[in-house]
């Protein structure tokens, strides 16, 4: 998929700003997934049987 | 079947069944779906098989025998496969054979041989020999004999009624590859055409067909679909426009020949009235003004009249305020507001009347899409999009053995996680000074893993740069004007909204709301005016991997955040 543009600026660093390693600060978790059926249809379903049945990350599927 | 390996290959179609029309589909060397019309020219092919002396007619030609020979034609069945008797509206079925109890299931006692006993032929033998002419057309078109198919089915259709289906479709030598449900394949069709961009968006797909209509709300992410809700009405459809007009030119004809009896109270004349109502309302679909003519409609007096499609549009406008109304309860039913749907591909017959598709415009958002010949130029033919996504899928499973095909599809590979709230970044806004601007990256009900890329300007003077993750929900703010006279109007606000304003309709927008901080990353030192990608990487059990870096630049920063974990 295309990457989504996003004209609007993303803000300045605080001069204070801190993290406890490699400047990066994981808070929470994301919440909860919800347990979904997706259609077996499409093209782009049978990547994702495809990744799921060889445990295949995105990027080792592209290889 | 298992042993498809060692005879010769599979030649796979798609075949779209439905209780008023069939249609046979394949794909072209070019990988164009493409409709096969039968023998007779037909791409929408009557599910209609009828019987005179023992031979066997279908499609077009059975349905005239609608007039002549009800007793002995056969139609509207498909809905009744795998079902008891006592649990099947026989409805449709007045002016054809009538269905009977058989054994546990439902049959038609039709005279179908030269015999002059009646035979009892069930539903899924009328299905297998109906399947059978459909593949034998295609046969004929493709030059080799079809073996497989992949079929469609509307989304309620039960495991039993497949199975009955999938039975039929092997006694006529028509291996079932797979059952894709009818408004996933109308939404493949139109994803499949080249032009067509990989995108996160709602779609409404409604099918409105002859019996019935069908809603459904999909979450289409970047090409995987996941239903959200789903509908199904028996009372708004194809043959209840067809029945308004029935009434308006009975009333015409006997406002006409008052001595002459009412049309409708004798069957054949109301089967003739049927028919040509039918072709009118196509007509319709099409033109400003139809005519209508039946020769010897009742009492041997032939019938001519003419009709305008203001005047249809009038006689069937509860009919398609009822269909809007569907739309927009299958849309609530899914949790949504108007607003979010992106995109409604109108498939099945009936959505070749404009007025249906433009009623529909203008009661959702104009940003909304609405895919019909009526209010796009570019829509693909309503009548074609179940059978087109056969055809599709059809192609992409020919090479596939069973089993395969049948692990696919099982919930351990279907049923998946599903992202709750949407994850993104916070922007600069321009006016909220302070405040950050939630901006979403993977929408909520993204099934995982997934992975998705932003392209996010850099603070105008370059330097240190904040990467702020969040999960964020979409609102529907609504926005209640007052009444104000002489005010003038807000110079964003839609001229054609004019007349709703009077009538204080509320205007409603999306705002996104930051629900809560999951990570944060500095990316240090990035050029003035800089681009920078934000990739997040959510894997199969909702763990994050954010990489944040400077477009063209050094700058660059990773983390990751491993998912909840039940306690
Ligand atoms: N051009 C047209 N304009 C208006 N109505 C049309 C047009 N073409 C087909 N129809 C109507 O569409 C209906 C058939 O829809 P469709 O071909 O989707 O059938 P179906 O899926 O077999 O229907 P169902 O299973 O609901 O009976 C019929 O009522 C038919 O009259
Ligand atoms: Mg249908």
């Amino acid at each position: 998929m295309d990457p989504i543009k996003v004209p609007l600026p993303l803000p300045v660093l605080a001069a204070d700003w801190s993290a406890p390693a490699h400047d990066f600060h994981a808070f929470t978790p994301v919440s909860a997934a919800v347990q979904r059926e997706i259609e077996p249809v499409g093209p782009h379903f049978l990547a994702h049987a495809r990744r799921k049945r060889y445990k295949r990350t995105f990027s080792e599927d592209e290889r | 079947m298992s042993d498809s390996e060692d005879a010769a290959p599979r030649v796979a179609i798609g075949i779209t069944f439905g209780n008023s029309y069939s249609s046979i589909s394949h794909t072209t060397v070019e990988g164009r779906a493409e409709v096969i019309a039968n023998e007779e020219g037909d791409r929408q092919i009557p599910s209609i098989l009828s019987y005179i002396d023992g031979e066997e007619f279908q499609g077009t030609q059975a349905k005239a025998q609608l007039v002549r020979n009800a007793k002995n034609t056969v139609a509207y069945w498909r809905d009744f496969l795998g079902k008891s008797f006592e649990s099947v509206d026989p409805t449709p079925c007045h002016q054809s054979a009538h269905p009977i109890a058989h054994d546990k299931t439902v049959a038609f006692s039709i005279h179908d041989s030269e015999s002059e006993e009646p035979n009892n032929v069930t539903v899924s033998e009328i299905t297998t020999r109906h399947l059978r002419r459909l593949k034998d057309s295609a046969s004929d078109f493709l030059g080799k004999q079809v073996t497989a198919a992949v079929m469609t089915v509307p989304t309620n259709f039960a495991e039993v009624q497949k199975d009955a289906l999938r039975e039929a479709a092997q006694n006529a030598g028509i291996e079932v590859l797979q059952f894709i449900n009818e408004p996933v394949a109308a939404l493949l069709a139109y994803d499949a055409r080249p032009e067509a961009k990989l995108a996160d968006k709602i779609v409404v797909v409604a099918d409105l067909g002859g019996t019935r209509s069908d809603v459904a709300v999909i979450a289409s992410r970047g090409g995987v679909y996941t239903l959200l809700a789903t509908s199904h009405d028996w009372e708004v459809s194809g043959s209840k426009l067809d029945e308004a007009l029935m009434d308006h030119f009975a009333k015409e004809f006997r406002k006409k020949y008052n001595t002459a009896g009412d049309p409708r109270k004798d069957e054949r004349s109301l089967a003739k009235l049927r028919l040509e109502s039918e072709a009118v309302k196509k007509a319709l679909s099409l033109g400003s003004t139809a005519s209508f003519s039946v020769e010897s409609l009742s009492a041997g007096i032939d019938f001519t009249a003419t009709i305008t499609r203001t005047r249809f549009e009038l006689l069937a406008r509860a009919h398609f305020a009822a269909i809007t109304r569907l739309i927009q309860s299958t849309v609530e039913k899914a949790g949504l507001d108007p607003l979010d749907v992106s995109e409604i591909v109108l498939c099945g017959g009936t959505s070749h009347v404009p007025r249906v598709a433009t009623s529909l415009q203008s009661a959702f958002p104009e940003k909304t899409v609405v895919w019909a010949p009526a209010t796009r130029t570019d829509a693909i033919n309503p009548s074609e999009l179940v059978a087109r996504g056969a055809a599709i899928q059809a192609s992409l499973v020919a090479d596939f053995d069973q089993e395969d095909i049948r692990e696919s599809c099982h919930p351990v590979v279907t049923v998946t996680p599903h992202l709750k709230d949407a994850i993104g970044v916070l922007a600069v806004s321009g006016d909220e000074r302070g405040h950050g601007k939630f901006v979403p990256i993977v929408l909520a009900s993204t099934s995982v893993p997934v992975r998705r890329t932003a392209i996010i300007n850099g603070p105008p003077a370059g330097g240190d740069v904040l990467i702020k993750i969040c999960e964020g929900s979409k609102r529907i703010h609504v926005e209640h004007k007052e009444k104000k006279e002489r005010e003038p109007v807000e110079a964003d606000s839609d001229d054609s909204d004019a007349e709703l304003s009077e009538d204080e309709e509320p205007i409603k927008s999306e705002v996104w709301h930051t629900e809560r901080v999951i990570a944060e990353a500095a990316l240090r030192g990035v050029a003035k005016g800089a681009k920078i990608e934000v990739q997040i990487n959510v894997g199969p059990d909702t763990g994050l991997t954010i990489v944040a870096r400077e477009v063209g630049g050094k700058a660059s920063v990773r983390g990751s955040v491993p998912a909840y974990e039940e306690s």
